[in-house]
């Protein structure tokens, strides 16, 4: 029990974990307010959709994938549920619609991902560009067709800021919260746990390592790596869909360009959270840690008074001073095992 | 005919054709030379930042911080200008800036170790940053128009920013034909391990690459800079993506070892030509990226089953010989195979 407990000491989401309580404590020694338990549960809401999208990704990333096009997806089911609710579909209806859409286009990736060997880089690209046209196009086409997607307010109004005016129900999904948790919080928190049970306590959970360390010998040991593949990304499909309804909400109109500039935030966290970017290595555990890491980061950078366009510079350069701190790391580890190892044979001898 | 087939440059070429002359036969106007000149023109800063990003992917690499980087570029370029610093000097500063972005990725993935895609999604950051802050969030409106004359300058009837493209892209190729130590971003591609055993210096080769992709992110940004003739914050976002897309569909392999400048020009040309035609079908400008996206796709798709259908039929060749010489029972059958 003792040297298990040790054992979670050494973890790369314990270490997490510390960095995570330091960063509050320093920003709250810095500026009090950031300590106030309700402004800190508060302030999640500026960056659960980061977590939508990451904590998906650590699957696709463990099975030695990525999908870039989820940024894309966030501004195409948010385009989706305003065109529908638009329509006089009931919003929570179009919600579903909106998540459903983002299934399928994660199924999409997938299918593609699985039945080729075109890399998972080029083929999320493509869909980027893809998904992002088509929320970009649809309203236009829709205005074409003579349906009206935007309202009384008229098109140009509609370019300039979304749909608007959505239900104020809707608008509490980002707004509203049980006591002090918001909602997107809780969002978040049931998916992670479905994730890491699916991950950490299923077959499929295996399977995606398996598939990550060498998919040639999973395709050999039965494994279905198609189904699974296209399961994996229909639920980041899902996660990106989930971010773009709570971004929708939070800023109450639905818009094609949501989500846009989340994408090296969200990658950042999932290599921040432990998973290897060359596929076999990854926990949700260590996502959720790191988004909140990385979430807090950016908040209380701004509330100290750094400008905004000094984060991505921290962030990135964050990204790569963790990155290189691992490889150290595990360059030290490698070598005092094997000066143990040494020692042993010599002993034997 | 196999190796034909294989080519993906020519695969994408006949696409190019086929879609200009479907959109000429619609709209007559788009096949005047002024208009395909005025795709090529376009197709420049895009086709160049390719260029440099073919060099990392040859490497089996990755640079998405190429858009960053022009952007960075074609800000010191302007604030060199509006403080009055001569063109010359002030072009040789972006360009500085720009290799020297690219070396601090070229550290990084050498010395460091660092995965591609995290150490220049890291410095994605930090130079889009680094362009905000310099400043100040605001785009550089004003820029001297010693600059925007060489945008505006014809040699022969052509713009001179084609010709120095055109020079490049003749470099480069022959480079990589004929020159040793160009041969090797090949080799280290194709194969890491075997071109270290082969006393190839590995480090150096990928140093270059990164170091060629931000030099060449650097001369998109002075064309960028006399073509716009101001500096938008936007400058060079998602231009990354778009040269990675337009390498791919050009036929650069992602696994390495596989592509040529060609490709990139290929590539380039055909999504700056896609924007134009939609624009002469007067399809609205946002399907641009809709359009790109799905012809990304549909080409390595139909590269795959070419692939496919190539492999079948030599496996079912090697198959026929193996079949004969067994008849012949000859027992020095495995040697015919590899005929």
């Amino acid at each position: 029990m003792k040297s298990q407990a040790l054992k979670w000491l050494k973890t790369w989401e314990f270490g997490l974990a510390v960095l995570l309580v330091l960063e509050i404590l320093v920003l709250g020694a810095i500026n009090p307010t950031f300590l106030n338990l309700e402004n800190l549960l508060y302030s999640t809401s500026d960056f659960t959709h980061i977590l939508l999208a990451a904590l998906p990704l650590t699957l696709i990333i463990i099975s030695a994938g990525i999908d870039i096009s989820g940024v894309s997806i966030m501004g195409l089911s948010s385009i989706t549920l305003g065109l529908i609710w638009v329509a006089g579909v009931n919003v929570f209806v179009a919600l579903l619609i909106a998540l459903i859409i983002g299934v399928l286009a994660g199924m999409f990736n997938g299918a593609f991902v699985a039945s080729t060997d075109v890399n998972p880089l080029v083929i999320t690209l493509g869909s980027l560009f893809m998904f992002a046209g088509i929320a970009m196009g649809l309203p236009g086409l829709l205005d074409a067709l003579g349906f009206n997607a935007y309202g009384a307010a008229g098109f140009a109004a509609y370019m300039y800021e979304g749909i608007s005016g959505l239900p104020h129900s809707f608008n509490q999904i980002a707004h509203g919260g049980i006591g002090w948790i918001p909602y997107p919080l809780i969002i978040v928190l049931i998916f992670a746990i479905f994730l890491g049970i699916l991950l950490h306590r299923t077959r499929f959970g295996r399977y995606l390592y398996l598939i990550g360390v060498n998919e040639k010998a999973a395709r050999y040991s039965n494994v279905p790596v198609k189904s699974t593949l296209i399961s994996v990304y229909a639920l980041s499909g899902l996660g990106a869909a989930l971010a773009g309804v709570v971004l929708t909400s939070y800023f109450t109109s639905a818009r094609s360009d949501l989500g846009k500039e989340a994408l090296l935030t969200i990658i950042t966290v999932v290599v921040l959270g432990g998973a290897d970017i060359n596929g076999g290595k990854g926990s949700i555990l260590g996502t959720l840690l790191a988004g909140f890491l990385i979430g807090f980061l950016r908040q209380g950078l701004l509330a100290i008074g750094v400008t905004s366009d000094v984060v991505p510079v921290v962030i990135g350069a964050l990204l790569i001073i963790v990155v290189v701190l691992k490889l150290l790391l595990a360059s030290h580890n490698q070598r005092r095992l094997n000066q143990q190892a040494l020692h042993v044979s010599i002993e034997r001898r | 005919m196999s190796r034909i087939l294989r080519s993906r440059e020519l695969l994408v070429f006949f696409l190019l054709v086929v879609l200009m002359l479907a959109v000429g036969l619609i709209n007559p106007n788009f096949w005047q030379a002024r208009s395909l000149m005025h795709i090529l023109n376009s197709s420049l800063i895009l086709l160049l930042v390719s260029i440099g990003e073919m060099f990392v992917i040859l490497t089996r690499g990755i640079d998405v911080s190429v858009g960053a980087i022009l952007g960075l570029s074609a800000v010191i370029l302007g604030v060199a200008l509006n403080a009055g610093v001569a063109l010359p000097l002030a072009v040789l500063l972006a360009l500085l800036v720009s290799v020297l972005a690219g070396m601090v990725n070229a550290v990084g993935i050498t010395f460091l170790r660092v995965p591609p895609i995290i150490m220049t999604l890291g410095t994605l950051g930090v130079y889009r940053g680094l362009m905000l802050i310099i400043t100040g969030g605001s785009w550089i409106e004003t820029i001297p128009a010693n600059i925007k004359f060489f945008a505006n300058w014809h040699i022969l009837g052509v713009r001179f920013f084609i010709w120095l493209t055109l020079v490049i892209v003749l470099l480069t190729t022959l480079a990589l034909r004929k020159y040793k130590k160009a041969r090797y971003f090949y080799a280290v591609g194709d194969n890491e391990e075997g071109a270290r055993l082969m006393d190839i210096p590995v480090k150096k080769t990928l140093f270059a690459a990164y170091t060629l992709a931000g030099l060449f992110a650097g001369i998109a940004a002075v064309i960028f800079v006399a073509q716009i003739g101001f500096v938008p914050m936007q400058a060079g976002n998602g231009q990354e993506l778009r040269a990675i897309a337009a390498d791919v569909l050009g036929g650069v392999n992602l696994a390495g070892g596989v592509g040529s400048p060609l490709s990139a020009v290929v590539g380039a040309i055909f999504l700056t030509a896609v924007d134009s035609a939609l624009v002469f079908l007067k399809v609205p400008g946002y399907w641009n990226n809709a359009v790109g996206g799905a012809i990304l796709l549909a080409a390595v798709f139909l590269d795959y089953r070419v692939r496919r259908a190539v492999a079948t039929q030599q496996r079912q060749a090697r198959a026929a010989v193996r079949k004969e010489s067994n008849h012949q029972e000859n027992t020095h059958a495995p040697e015919k195979e590899q005929a």
